[in-house]
C-alpha cells in the first residue's frame, strides 16, 4: 500500500553529463516493484511544494536500499542533486503498477531511451531473477550521455538457464558518436528479424515509445510502455496524470500506470 | 504525542455532524481511499469530500492537467473528471459507508454543466448514495467550458442553483463557491435556503511557458491553488461570514495547523484541506491534532468559542 517513508541520502554523485544516481536507505525498498516509482519531497526550497515522481533502477530488500539515476532537468531535480550523503527526507511509495512478466514463455527485448533506462534495468533484474532471457537496445543522444555502469548491468546480469544464446546488449546513439547511429527503434528490425520474441519492453521519450509500440505491433508481440507525465499526488489523489486509452477513456499514470500495455494506449 | 485535552471539538456545519472541524477539499483527496496507507482516515477526519461527481460520466481535460508555478502555488485544469453516480456508487459506497460507521462525515459533491444537469445528478445522488451525510454543490470549477463557475458568478445564476436543488433533498447542502463576491452570493444562497457555504475554489489564473508559448495547462486559463492562495481564502472567508448566518468550511491554501486556525478565527466552522494532501499526504491527521493543541492552549472549552473570534 502506497505510504510515506523516511529516506537517508547514502551517496548522490554527478554520473555523466546531467545525469546523477543518489542511492537511499529507505524502507520502501522492501516493498516497491520493478517499475513503480517513488514521489520524492526534495528538500531546499518550499515554495516549490509538488515532490519530484522517479522511478528506480534497483531495489535491496535486505539493505533496504534504492538506487536512483535521474537527469538534472529542473528546479526539483536540481536540488535532489544537492542533497547530501547524511541528509533526509520523505518518500511516497511504492507508487503505481510496475512492470509483468510475459504472459508467454520466450525472450524479451528491452527498448530504453536516455533517462528511460533506469526502469528497464530494473525489469531487466526481474526477468533475469525469473529465467527469462532478453537482449536489450539502449539509445542515448551521444556517447557520453550513455549511463555505462547501467549498461555494465545489462550485459552482467545472470543468463537464463538452459539457453545458449549469448545477450545482445545494442547501443545506439542519435549523433552517430557510439553504436548505432539513430534512434533504438532503428535497431529493432534487426533483432526482431533474428530472435522471436514474446515481450517487448520500453521506457524512453514518448516519440521512441510510440514508435517501439508500433513495431511490437506490427510484428504481434505484446509490448509494455512505462509513461512519464506531470503528476501531483502520485497516488491517483487528484486526476492531474491523465493518459488517454483507445477507448477514449482517462487512465491516471500514477495509479493505473506508470506500466501500461502499449496496446491499450492512444499513441 | 499530543496529550489529550479536555476539549470539545466537534462542529455542525448546517446539519452535517463533524467530530473535529477538519474536512478535505473536493479533487484532492480522492475518495478517501487513497490515502488509508497513509492513515486511518475514518477514525481521524471530521469529514471527507469526495471527487465532484454528474448524473453521466464526463472524461475530464486532455494532457496536462497541472504545473508547478513556484511560489507556492500550482496551477490546475482537471475539469472534473468523474464516472458518474451510479459508477462512483459502485466502487466507493461500500468503503464510504464504512467511514460515516467510523464517525467521518461524507459529503458528495454534485458537478453539472447546467441547472437541470445538477438535479439530475442531485436525484441519483438522493437515491444510490445513503452514505452521504450531505452535498456539496459546485458552483465554481474554473476549469469547464460550461456550468461549473459560471453558474456561481452571480447571485442570480448562484441562487438559481440552489432554488432548483433544494427541493430534492432533505439532507444538509453546501455550497462550493468561486473566489468573487462572497458576501452578496453567500447571501443570495443562503436565502435560498443553503445548510452551509465552502469558500474558496481556485483562483483563476494562467501560466504561459514561455518558449513555447503555450499555457503550461491544457486550457489558457485554469485554477490556482496551494499557501500562495490562503491570505486571499482567509480574507474572503472572513468578509463571507459577516454577510451570512450559516455555518461555513473555509478552503484555501491550508497547510499547517496555524493556517487552520486562522480560518476559524476568520469565521469558519469547518476547514478543508485542498492541495497539501498532494503533497504532504498526512497533514489533514496532523492538523486535526494540532488544532485540538491549539484550542486547549487558547484557554477555551470547546473550539465553537474560537469561530468567528477574531479580534480586530
Amino acid at each position: 500500500m502506497t505510504s510515506e517513508h523516511p529516506f537517508e541520502v547514502l551517496t548522490n554523485a554527478h554520473v555523466t553529463k546531467d545525469i546523477w544516481c543518489m542511492t537511499c536507505h529507505t524502507p520502501v525498498a522492501a516493498q516497491i516493484e520493478p517499475g513503480q516509482f517513488v514521489n520524492i519531497a526534495v528538500p531546499g526550497d518550499a515554495s516549490h511544494i509538488l515532490r519530484i515522481p522517479l522511478s528506480f533502477s534497483a531495489a535491496d530488500a535486505q539493505r533496504q536500499t534504492l538506487e536512483l539515476v535521474y537527469a538534472v532537468v529542473g528546479e526539483g531535480t536540481s536540488r535532489l542533486s544537492a542533497m547530501r550523503p547524511g541528509e533526509v527526507s520523505t518518500m511516497v511509495g511504492p507508487c503505481g503498477r510496475g512492470w509483468w512478466l510475459p504472459k508467454k514463455s520466450g525472450r524479451a527485448l528491452l527498448v530504453a531511451g536516455g533517462v528511460g533506462l533506469p526502469p528497464v534495468v530494473a525489469c531487466a533484474r526481474m526477468l533475469a531473477r525469473s529465467g527469462v532471457g532478453f537482449d536489450a537496445i539502449v539509445g542515448s543522444q551521444t556517447s557520453d550521455r550513455h549511463v555505462e555502469f547501467l549498461l555494465d548491468e545489462l550485459r552482467n546480469m545472470p543468463p537464463e538457464q538452459g539457453c545458449d544464446c549469448a545477450r545482445k546488449v545494442v547501443v545506439t546513439t542519435d549523433d552517430g558518436t557510439r553504436g548505432i547511429h539513430g534512434f533504438p527503434t532503428d535497431a529493432m528490425a534487426g533483432l526482431m528479424a533474428d530472435h522471436p520474441y514474446v515481450q517487448v519492453y520500453t521506457c524512453g521519450p514518448l516519440g521512441l515509445m510510440g514508435g517501439v509500440a508500433r513495431i511490437a505491433r506490427k510484428r504481434n508481440v505484446a509490448c509494455q510502455t512505462s509513461l512519464e507525465r506531470m503528476m501531483g499526488c502520485g497516488f491517483g489523489a487528484c486526476s492531474c496524470c491523465n493518459v488517454e486509452l483507445v477507448s477514449g477513456e482517462y487512465a491516471l499514470c500514477c495509479k493505473d500506470g506508470p506500466v501500461f500495455d502499449a496496446e491499450e494506449v492512444a499513441w | 504525542m499530543v496529550t489529550k485535552s479536555n476539549v470539545g471539538m466537534d462542529v455542525d456545519l448546517g446539519g452535517i455532524a463533524m467530530r473535529n472541524p477538519v474536512n478535505t477539499a473536493s479533487g484532492t483527496f480522492g475518495n478517501g481511499r487513497q490515502f488509508e496507507g497513509f492513515y486511518d482516515v475514518g477514525s481521524t477526519l471530521g469529514a471527507i469530500t469526495c471527487k465532484g461527481v454528474a448524473a453521466e460520466p464526463w472524461k475530464g481535460n486532455p494532457v496536462p492537467r497541472i504545473a508547478e508555478l513556484g511560489g507556492s502555488a500550482i496551477l490546475n485544469s482537471v475539469g472534473l473528471q468523474n464516472p458518474g453516480v451510479k459508477e462512483f456508487v459502485r466502487q466507493y459506497g461500500t468503503y464510504l459507508q464504512g467511514l460515516r460507521d467510523k464517525g467521518c462525515a461524507v459529503i458528495c459533491q454534485v458537478a453539472g454543466h447546467s441547472v437541470e444537469e445538477y438535479v439530475r445528478a442531485m436525484d441519483l445522488f438522493e437515491e444510490l448514495a445513503p452514505f452521504a451525510s450531505g452535498f456539496e454543490i459546485n458552483i465554481s470549477c474554473p476549469n469547464i467550458a460550461a456550468g461549473g463557475a459560471a453558474m456561481g458568478a452571480t447571485p442570480q445564476s448562484a441562487a438559481g442553483v440552489m432554488r432548483a436543488v433544494r427541493g430534492h433533498t432533505k439532507r444538509p447542502v453546501v455550497v462550493k463557491m468561486a473566489p468573487r463576491d462572497v458576501a452578496e452570493i453567500g447571501r443570495a444562497l443562503e436565502s435560498e435556503g443553503a445548510d452551509a457555504l465552502a469558500l474558496i475554489n481556485t483562483i483563476p489564473g494562467m501560466s504561459i511557458d514561455v518558449r513555447t508559448r503555450r499555457s503550461k495547462v491544457c486550457r489558457p486559463t485554469a485554477g490556482v491553488s496551494g499557501p500562495a492562495i490562503h491570505a486571499i481564502a482567509v480574507r474572503m472567508v472572513w468578509e463571507c461570514a459577516q454577510a451570512v448566518g450559516i455555518p461555513i468550511c473555509g478552503i484555501g491554501g491550508i497547510s499547517t495547523v496555524d493556517d487552520a486556525a486562522e480560518m476559524i478565527l476568520a469565521g469558519a466552522t469547518a476547514v478543508s484541506v485542498g492541495t497539501a494532501n498532494l503533497y504532504d499526504p498526512t497533514v489533514a491527521a496532523r492538523i486535526v491534532r494540532g488544532l485540538e493543541q491549539w484550542a486547549s492552549e487558547q484557554g477555551v472549552s470547546h473550539v465553537r468559542e474560537l469561530i468567528g473570534a477574531f479580534e480586530c
